[in-house]
Formats: structure tokens, sequence, C-alpha cells
């Protein structure tokens, strides 16, 4: 193996992938990528054994070969070389010899055989989309998504596929989130959800762009597959089920006291008075009266805040305790100016909508004042 | 407590007096032996050994099935005991506590007054024989306990502690085990006296931070001090196997007795756990931590085991390479219950809830022959 490439062409592939490695592994080799040339390209791949991404990037003159290199290593190497000179990667016998300028470093290897093939799986369907579309999707939601729960299956991103529409739905089980995407899925022979892990959910977000380059998703049974730009992402689904969401999203219907608000102006407000909100719970009060909402804080040490928002309600008047960041959460990715809030009482949950069209819904349930 | 969970079945079980009585997993499978009286101890039968190389070793032994919440709640009575001369006890294991009862010789005497008294109470009220080391320190006096067993009273007073010390085997210093022992026979230390000579530079130098601790302990000196439960930041048991072990079904089991020691400490003191984390040290010493939210604070032994038997499995699938210690802990700990409400509380924890008082409301009234719940055992 031989190449020699421009250091930002290098390095771009690298920070693509370099999120999937593992700071500590079970297993030596996962810490390494695989690189992987062929006459003109060369692919970069990491993994942890759930997650697969493989980077790809056009060579000149190369000769063909592969092995594997510490991942961090090298991307530390190749972000300290001066942008725009070029490097050259050579095998000297089973080490790397990477040259640059007046720089030479000599990286250990382990054999390329031994890195985890992911079999890239037998799509079941495929569909396509503007990744600028997905990024949405996902932004839209993956706050809620839980950490390290042991409710497994609540650890990642619900995607539903129906006829002409994909959802995602993320939940903590305090708050839910759930945004709309209308896309042609008839290519599917049926109606799929799957649960995509927390980590790749991330990595995914951070891998797509914001435009509508068209992307392709591909579906097999226990794996999504997803080819981006230079880039295809595979991750092992969450085997589990899923709660149903459905129950727990109150109808507008349902709920008696709805509020329109400056978004903006409430999450401020919200941002301001949680600063004396008790740090480990993060409650704190929404007093809803007449036109007016009256946000409270206050801290073990009975230092106390208030702010008030001029909103549009009329109804009975109600008091209500929240987790604040929830709140914020949730107000930060509504993509409308105004937002509506839909309440029942102390005890039920709040529905937050933007004020016109369904792209995105979320639930945050109160807690005990 | 001298052979505590063996003790309690011999008390409860009087035909059984006389015999080899070894409690824990079963011995045609791949259980693990939790105790064994001193009859089945002369056999050579111990602890944490596979209790199919216990019936080998004993074939006439009876073997009995662990019963956690019989041992729970004697735990507590022995527990009581303890508080009658100090509010500082810190639990060491269900059968084993450290009391500190500096503050305590004007209204019940001396230590070693004290001593006697919580022998003979937990000999007369619960008929169960127990050993006390009296010392000025956790290390020396958990060494003086130990040294002296069964029915032991051993006193080290500070004018002693040199003495005492140095006759015995650098084995037994805090902290050092088989391969410690190994490397400091081969600097030619075998007694407590000789690894006093060594000079902190060289101890520092050889073993770095712990070389600064076995200066320390070869002179009996511990700072460490008595933490009750209720100071704690988090609470933990953990278990070191005679023989590495593999199976999944034997490594679960022993998780489940942490789980219930684990909880039970926490539902004393009134404190909930927000975190659950296990621990795993493989034969080659690698040991991995894993660690997981609870969805709502909690100290319920449903809840704290359905995360750590997760955790293990997935470590278990991770690595499945013999184990020699499994850990459980719980961390995060509070007092109160979240205030935060749960989109399908309904749905989970409100059921469980129910479950827990019924079992609770029935031991109340019934006693420990009540209840327990079920945590998937005999599921392999």
């Amino acid at each position: 193996m031989q190449f020699t490439v421009d250091r930002d062409t290098l390095l771009h592939p690298l920070q693509a992938v370099q999120g999937v490695v593992e700071r500590r592994q079970t297993t030596p080799i996962l810490a390494n990528v695989l690189l992987k040339c062929s006459d003109e390209s060369l692919s970069v791949s990491a993994t942890d054994m759930e997650l697969h991404f493989v980077a790809t990037t056009a060579l000149s003159a190369a000769e063909p070969g592969s092995t594997t290199v510490p991942a961090r290593k090298l991307i530390d190497i190749c972000r300290s070389l001066s942008p725009g000179t070029d490097v050259r990667l050579s095998m000297e016998k089973d080490r790397v010899l990477l040259r640059c300028g007046r720089s030479r470093f000599v990286l250990n290897t382990l054999p390329a055989e031994d890195f985890p093939v992911f079999d890239l799986p037998t799509p079941e369907a495929s569909l396509s989309l503007a990744q600028g579309d997905l990024k949405r999707l996902i932004d839209l939601t993956h706050f809620a998504m839980a950490q390290q729960d042991v409710r497994y299956y609540l650890n990642g991103l619900l995607l539903e596929f129906a006829e002409r529409r994909l959802r995602a739905v993320a939940t903590d089980g305090h708050r839910l989130a759930i945004a709309d995407l209308e896309v042609d899925c008839s290519g599917l022979p049926e109606p799929r959800s799957l649960i995509v892990p927390r980590k790749g959910v991330m990595e995914l977000s951070r891998a797509l762009g914001g435009g509508d380059e068209s992307i392709e998703i591909m579906l097999a049974a226990n794996q999504i597959q997803i080819n981006l730009p230079g880039l295809t992402f595979v991750s092992k689904l969450i085997e589990g089920k899923f709660p149903d969401y459905d129950r727990v999203v109150p109808l507008v219907e349902t709920c008696d006291k709805h509020v329109t608000v400056d978004r903006e102006a409430l999450r401020q407000s919200l941002a301001r008075a949680s600063i004396l909100s008790n740090e480990k719970y993060r409650s704190i009060r929404l007093n809803l009266k007449e036109n007016m909402l009256r946000v409270l804080a206050n801290n073990p040490d009975q230092e106390e805040a208030e702010d008030e928002v001029e909103v549009e309600y009329s109804g009975d008047s109600l008091e209500i305790g929240f987790n604040v960041a929830y709140l914020m959460d949730a107000l930060s990715v509504v993509p409308t100016e105004s937002a509506r809030l839909h309440l029942t009482d102390a005890d039920s949950s709040c529905l937050i909508t933007p004020d016109r069209g369904e792209a995105c819904q979320y639930v945050v349930m109160p807690m005990r004042l | 407590m001298d052979a505590f969970y063996a003790s309690v079945e011999e008390r409860e079980r009087p035909e059984l007096e006389g015999r080899p009585v070894v409690v824990g997993g079963n011995p045609e499978g791949r259980g693990v032996v939790a105790a064994a009286n001193y009859a089945a101890r002369e056999y050579g039968v111990r602890s944490a050994m596979p209790a199919a190389r216990a019936r080998m070793l004993c074939p006439h032994a009876v073997f009995i099935r662990s019963r956690m919440t019989l041992y729970v709640e004697v735990s507590v009575q022995i527990r009581d005991i303890f508080h009658r001369y100090t509010p500082l006890v810190e639990p060491l294991s269900l059968d084993e506590a450290f009391l500190d009862v500096g503050a305590s010789a004007e209204l019940f005497g001396s230590g070693v007054d004290i001593a006697r008294s919580i022998k003979d109470s937990t000999r007369c009220e619960l008929g169960l024989v127990a050993s006390v080391g009296v010392a000025p320190n956790k290390f020396l006096a958990k060494l003086a306990s130990d040294l002296d067993k069964p029915d032991g009273l051993v006193t080290v007073e500070p004018e002693r502690v040199r003495s005492f010390l140095d006759p015995l085997p650098v084995e037994k210093v805090w902290g050092v085990g088989a391969a410690a022992a190994a490397r400091l026979h081969a600097l030619g230390v075998h007694t407590i006296a000789e690894l006093r000579a060594r000079p902190r530079s060289e101890l520092a130098r050889r073993f770095g931070k712990w070389g600064d601790r076995l200066f320390e302990l070869a002179r009996g000196l511990d700072e460490r001090p008595v933490m009750p439960d209720h100071e704690a930041q988090s609470i933990s048991h953990e278990t070191t196997f005679e023989v590495d072990l593999r199976e999944p079904a034997a490594l679960r089991d022993s998780l489940r007795g942490l789980v219930e020691q684990v909880a039970w400490r926490l539902r004393r003191q009134g404190l909930l756990a927000g975190t659950v984390e296990i621990k795993v040290r493989y034969s080659d010493f690698r040991t991995v931590n894993r660690s997981a939210a609870l969805p709502a604070a909690s100290a319920g032994t449903r809840d704290l085991w359905t995360c750590a038997s997760r955790l293990l499995a997935q470590q278990l699938a991770r690595r499945g390479d013999p184990v020699r210690l499994i850990g459980m802990g719980a961390s995060r700990l509070t007092r109160e219950r979240s205030a935060q409400a749960d989109l399908f509380e309904a749905e989970m924890s409100a059921r469980q809830r129910r479950i827990d008082s019924m079992v609770d409301a029935v031991n109340e009234r019934y006693g420990r022959s009540g209840l327990h719940r079920g945590l998937g055992r005999g599921r392999q």
C-alpha cells in the first residue's frame, strides 16, 4: 500500500469517522482505523461493533493495499501537519511510514484481516431523501433520547416509515419529541419502525449537511445503512419494543388551556429564572393567568427568581411545575416564531406545538410542586 | 458473625447440629459456596469455592440453597444490637461491621466490655456466635477479629500494636492478595516486621502510591474513619471467587446476592439510588466498570436487579472470559423520590410499587417466611 495525498484530503475522511472510535475499547483493533486503498480511492473505516462508518476519498496513482493504524494518533499527526502540504503513506514491513516535508512518523499496525467486517446488509427496502430533511428530523428530536437508561429501548431514536411519512420519536420517559417528514416511502413493502442507537444518531447528525443532496436509506433485518456523499453509515438497531407513545400524547381537543407565546421570549425568560432553580432537579413553577405567564424559581438557599412573559391566553389560572431544561430544549427547536402550549391541570402533561403546521410536537410531564 | 449463613441455617434447623453444612449454589450445577460451617471447613470447604468441588471434598455435607431474605432479616437484628452502643456503625457486609465506640465509654464501658456485651447479646438473643476485634483503627480491628475465629475476642492495645503485627505474614495486610504477596516474597518480605523494615522511599518506588499505604499499614496506621451508610456517597458489595467463573448463570447467582445486600442497605438508610454500577474483574485482572441510570431513583430490589443483571449480561456478551471478582454498587444517592412525573409510569412502575408494598405488608405481619421476590431464580 502506498499513496500520496494532500493533507486536507486525508484529514477529512479521518475526522468523519473518528467519533465512532471508542475511547476505551475492549478489543485493541477497535482503536484503529482500517485504511483500504485501491488504484484511485482510499476508504477509511471505523467501528465500535455497533456502528460502522466508511469515508471514501479519491486518490491518484496509488499502490493498492490495506492495513489498520491507531486512529487517534493518525488523526493527531494529520491535524498537526501544515494545511495544503503533501502526505505520503507507505508500508515499511508491518508498519506504516508517513512522510510530510521534513517530518517522518512510523506507526504500528494490526492486520487488516483482523478488522471486524460489517457485512453490509442485503437491503430489504430502500428510499431516498434530501440530507437536510433527515438532519432537521434528527435535530427536532434527538435531545429527548434517554442516556444509559435501563429501559435500553429509550436510548435511541425511533424511526417510523409509513406510506407517505417518516416520523422520528425520542423520549426519556419524562418528555417526548415527535417530528414528521413528508416523504415517499412507497419503496417499502410494508410500514417499518426501528430504533437507531443514540451514538449512531448523534454521529449521523454530525455527518449530515443541511443541503438537498439526495441520500439513500437502506433497511435490513437488524441494521440500517445510510449512504451520504462520500460516507457510508451502518448501524445495528436496538432490538426492543418502543413504548406505545401515542397513548401519552394529549390531544389538543382534550386540553382546555391553550397559550400562544413568543417562543424566544419564553425561552429567554426560562433561561433567566433557571439560574436560581434547584441545580439538581431544575424545577421551576409556571403561573398562568389571563394573558400573563409568570416563571418562578427558587433554590435550597431560598434565593428566588421571578420573570413575566406576555402571552395570549384566556381561561382559568393554573400553577404547574416543570424541569426547566425540558421546556427550554423543546422551545429551542420549535420552528415557528410563536409556540403553543396546551395544558390541562398541574398533574397532566403539557403539549408544545408550533403555532402552525404539524412538523413537530413535544410532550413534557410536570413535576409535583 | 462466624460462618454466618451456615450458622443461621443451623439455628433454624436443629437437626443439622454437628453436621457439616454448606450454604450456596447447587452442587450439581455451577453454583458457588456462600458459606460453610466449621464442621465443613475441616474438610477444606471454603466460601467462594465451586459447590461441586465442596461436594467432592465433603460428600456427606448438607447442601442448602441460600435464603437471602432470611439472612437479611437476621442481619437487621444484628445491626440493631450494634446500634445500642453507638450510632457510628459502618456495615461491611450482612454480618460484619465496624463500630466506632470512642464516645461510648462513659455509658457502656471500654471497648472490651462492649465487645463482650455484643457477643453475649448475639449468642443469647439470636443464637449466633461472633468474633470481635478491639483496636485503635479499622485495619487492626478487622485483622484482630479474624485471628481467633470462631468465638474470638482479640484486643490490640495501642502500645501492643507493633508486637501484635510483627510476627504476622504480609498476606494479612489489608489489600495484599496473592499477586502482591508474591512480589513481596520475591523481595524477601514475608512478615509484617520485614515489611516495616523497608524504607518508605523503596516501597513508594516499587509499588507507587500503594507503597505509601503499605508503609503506614506495616506500622498499624490507618486513618479511615468509620463511615455510617447514611453519609456514604455510594454503597457497594463485591465478591472474589476462589476459582474463576465464566458461567453466566453462576455469575448471575452471585450478583443476585450482592443486589439484595445493597438494596437492603439503601432501604435501611432511607436512601434511593440514581445509578447502578457493576464491576467485573477478569482473570487477567483487567477490570471493567459499567453503570446505568435508573429511570427514577429507587431502592427497590427489582429495579436494581433489572439494571444490574442487564449490565452484567451486556458485559459478558462483550467479553466472556473467566471472571475472578464481581461487584455491584449504587450511587448518586438521594433521599427524595423524584418529583418528576413519568410518561409511562402507569405502564411500568405503578405495578411494581403495588407488588413491593404488598410484599412489605405481608412480611411485616407474618415475618420472613411470608413472601419474597423471584428475580428470575431458576432461569438459566
